[in-house]
């Protein structure tokens, strides 16, 4: 019996370790090298070696550096919105697209192909498409005698261009994970709501959303660690500006690690980064946990 | 018997020429050689490749990267030491951190291995710009400085003139003095169709895009407000930074008042010029869309691509060097100095060739990028021959061959002013150098955030000028003061 034991521990490590392996040496190890390196100031260039530094890349960006206090602010502000804007029109469409009529899966393949182009090629597309001289949709606004929109150029309405270009590109996202969730929803439930005189409007806010939300919680997490890592708009439509008023935290980072090769004060604040963001998903997955054991409870 | 003789001879001279040409020495071409090479200068590459396969025997790689993106390539294959590329094409405002981080092979070797062709050739500021603590770093392949753009069908029109000078009571100078001259064109010119073609023109285009070498445009107007022409020194040809303490200069009157005659221009640019990065502005410019213009060569080269680019101005540009300025502000009597001056300045500074420490063909890759810069090849590719390459003239000889430019598509005319005007520039021994020292791409990016905060209204000129400042004197203490004012120093040429 034990030396079966032994023979089944084995082999399971066997099984194991490639997959523990790949996972030292890919994710671990790199964490713990740019821990390492976050104390130190390392400005590669020019550097042989890194020079320690204690706390100090830290304590530059949390006390001293405001452009990481505002990087940080434009991130949570663009993460807030697009998500939220996300979520909405998700379920709006997903909620029409799970109706029975015909041509509905022609709607459904078009909805999703956004979602499937590469999001720097999207980034580029947009940033010819939204120039504001020469760009096709200001030429469209001017033609119906609406002038042109300063889309990347005018740090009031930069935000939300990229906001509106996230939107368009991962809304099929919400939509691909909502529709799912409707028909998955059991229409016995329905069949009795109505016999019970439930309308609408009823059958929706008291049935479907509390049977939907650990769905939307889930894919609401993932969108918004996803949107929190923006880079690719912010680099290949506003280039972080106008000024910085478009720059996000992932941006900055990229500034800091790969354009300026500070190689210590970039761990520092990639390290700051992966904090933020599992403070953010452990209070999103707790939320997801008390509202599943109220929905429970109901 | 003598015709055979004659044969013979010829054969032997010619195998002569072309062991001589790299000095008898044997390279091994057998392995590949990979270059490193952004858009547009793929075009030279591209054109040069057959070329140099078929005659030596050799095979090359191309790695075409963006511009944006060719900067983190290059670092990664420095920090790695990988040999991902040979040779790679490079913007010389990075030598500080590329040559004096000790990345790139010293040249120095293979000039006297291999031997250069044309060495003599080669204008000094482009010798200089490959050059770093006295070794040659790199091979010279690009001229580069802005210069002026005007359009003669507006500014020489003499009705226009008229009108010109009832309005503002004086007649600007062609080519263009002055700052306040080029805001004063700007506005007569603006918003309206002066050339009669059914639409609207504008004053004056530069590049004003963040992220898309901005800072430049910027620097045309400092260079003229915070020095004067002279022996680079403390005080001229200086406008960086106070050479004996380090401090920036960001933040003295003469970069105020550049940030307040950028902001004042933006008034008479087409509404869309914070989405003018280099190539909007050429495509913007030549399509004929604005009276003055600033830029490198390309202007000039794209001027004649009608079909290409479609060039509405063909013959149309004027060209002189960056307006000057009616003062300049002297931080030694610390007192604005009312004078009429103009200064050069050498932006960017040009792209070179350089092999990092860790290529593994350095021979072959130093081979082929003596071939692509020899007079004969590189004429071809700045003259427009080849179209537009992104590489302007850098050789003494590329300036003399008229008759090349004219088969590149240029007017006789035409090409004499262009070539005029940017050999005056980098002829002038006193033209203000780029910055070149390390930590030069992370000083630029603050001057290229703040200077769009500015233009795009977020910030007034004077708090732009004292965060540049900050950042600046930042990022100076964390390099080391001393050690940049050393680099500093060195690339003023003081001691």
């Amino acid at each position: 019996m034990a030396g079966t034991f032994l023979s089944n521990k084995g082999v399971k490590w066997a099984f194991l370790l490639p997959a523990l392996a790949y996972l030292m040496l890919m994710a671990i190890l790199p964490l713990v090298w740019t821990l390492s390196l976050s104390f130190t100031q390392w400005d590669a260039n020019t550097m042989p070696k890194p020079k320690w530094v204690g706390l100090g890349n830290f304590e530059y960006f949390l006390l001293k550096d405001k452009r990481f206090a505002h990087d940080l602010r434009f991130t949570a502000m663009y993460v807030g919105i697009s998500v939220s804007a996300e979520l909405a029109i998700g379920l709006v469409l997903a909620s029409l697209l799970s109706q029975k009529f015909k041509g509905k899966n022609f709607f459904r393949v078009v909805y999703l192909i956004p979602m499937a182009c590469p999001p720097i090629a999207v980034a580029f597309l947009w940033r010819m498409m939204l120039h504001p001289d020469i760009g096709v949709i200001n030429s469209i606004l001017q033609a119906v005698g609406i002038g042109k929109v300063k889309w990347t150029t005018s740090p009031k309405v930069a935000p939300f261009t990229l906001i509106m270009v996230d939107v368009w590109e991962w809304t099929p996202f919400m939509f691909l994970a909502l529709l799912a969730a409707f028909q998955a929803l059991p229409e016995e439930l329905y069949q009795a709501a109505s016999v019970d005189g439930a309308n609408g409007f009823h059958m929706f806010t008291r049935l479907t959303l509390p049977l939907i939300t650990p769905v939307i919680v889930t894919i609401s997490l993932i969108r918004a660690i996803d949107a929190f890592k923006l880079f690719e708009l912010t680099f290949g439509i506003t280039g972080g500006g106008p000024g910085s008023s478009t720059e996000s935290l992932s941006y900055y980072v990229y500034l800091i690690g790969m354009k300026w090769f500070k190689l210590g004060r970039g761990s520092a604040v990639s390290w700051i980064f992966l904090v933020i963001l599992l403070v953010f998903a452990m209070l999103l997955v707790s939320r997801f946990k008390s509202r599943e054991l109220t929905v429970k409870a109901r | 018997m003598v015709k055979k003789l004659f044969v013979v001879f010829a054969i032997v001279l010619c195998f002569l020429v072309a062991a001589n040409l790299f000095g008898q020495v044997k390279v091994n071409l057998k392995v590949p050689i990979t270059v490193l090479v952004t858009d547009p200068h793929i075009q030279v590459v591209d054109t040069w490749k057959p070329l140099w396969e078929a005659q030596t025997g050799g095979k090359i790689n191309i790695v075409l990267v963006p511009y944006a993106t060719v900067e983190e390539k290059m670092w990664i294959e420095f920090r790695t030491k990988a040999g991902s590329f040979d040779i790679a094409c490079i913007p010389g405002t990075w030598k500080g951190d590329v040559m004096g981080g000790g990345h790139v092979e010293d040249l120095g070797p293979y000039i006297t291995k291999f031997g250069y062709p044309g060495w003599d050739d080669v204008m000094p500021g482009a010798k200089v710009l490959v050059t770093w603590a006295g070794k040659t770093m790199a091979l010279p392949y690009d001229g580069d400085n802005h210069m002026t753009y005007y359009r003669k069908d507006a500014l020489e029109n003499k009705e226009y003139q008229a009108q010109f000078k009832e309005k503002f009571g004086y007649m600007y100078k062609l080519p263009i003095a002055n700052w306040d001259e080029v805001r004063d064109i700007a506005e007569f010119f603006n918003d309206w169709d002066w050339d009669n073609d059914g639409e609207t023109e504008y004053g004056v285009a530069f590049i004003a895009q963040q992220n898309t070498q901005a800072m430049w445009s910027y620097l045309d107007v400092v260079a003229q407000y915070t020095t004067m022409a002279g022996k680079a020194s403390n005080f001229a040809s200086n406008i960086f930074f106070d050479a004996d303490s380090m401090d920036p200069l960001c933040k003295s009157p003469g970069w105020v008042e550049a940030m307040k005659m950028i902001q004042e221009l933006t008034k008479f640019a087409p509404p869309g010029l914070l989405g003018y990065g280099y190539s909007e502005l050429r495509q913007a410019f030549v399509s004929g869309n604005s009276a003055i213009g600033f830029d490198w060569g390309d202007i000039g080269i794209q001027e004649q691509q009608t079909v290409t680019y479609g060039s509405k101005v063909k013959g149309l540009l004027g060209y002189g060097p960056l307006p000057g300025a009616k003062k300049y502000y002297d931080r030694q009597t610390k007192k604005w100095v009312e004078k009429q001056h103009q200064v050069n300045f050498l932006d960017f500074g040009g792209w070179m060739w350089i092999i990092p420490k860790a290529a593994k063909q350095k021979d072959a890759a130093y081979q082929f990028g003596t071939y692509i810069t020899n007079p004969e090849h590189s004429l071809l590719d700045v003259c427009g021959i080849h179209g537009y390459t992104g590489a302007n003239p850098w050789r003494w000889s590329h300036f003399k061959t008229i008759d090349a430019w004219v088969r590149g598509g240029w007017g006789r005319e035409s090409v004499t002013n262009y070539l005029k005007a940017i050999s005056d520039i980098l002829q002038d021994p006193y033209a203000v150098t780029d910055l070149m020292i390390p930590g030069a791409s992370e000083y630029y990016n603050s001057v290229d955030t703040h200077l769009n905060g500015v233009l795009s209204g977020i910030l007034d000129p004077e708090e732009g000028c004292q965060l540049i400042f900050d950042d600046w004197k930042r990022i100076t203490e964390e390099r080391g003061k001393d050690q940049q004012k050393k680099y500093y120093r060195a690339s003023l040429g003081l001691k």
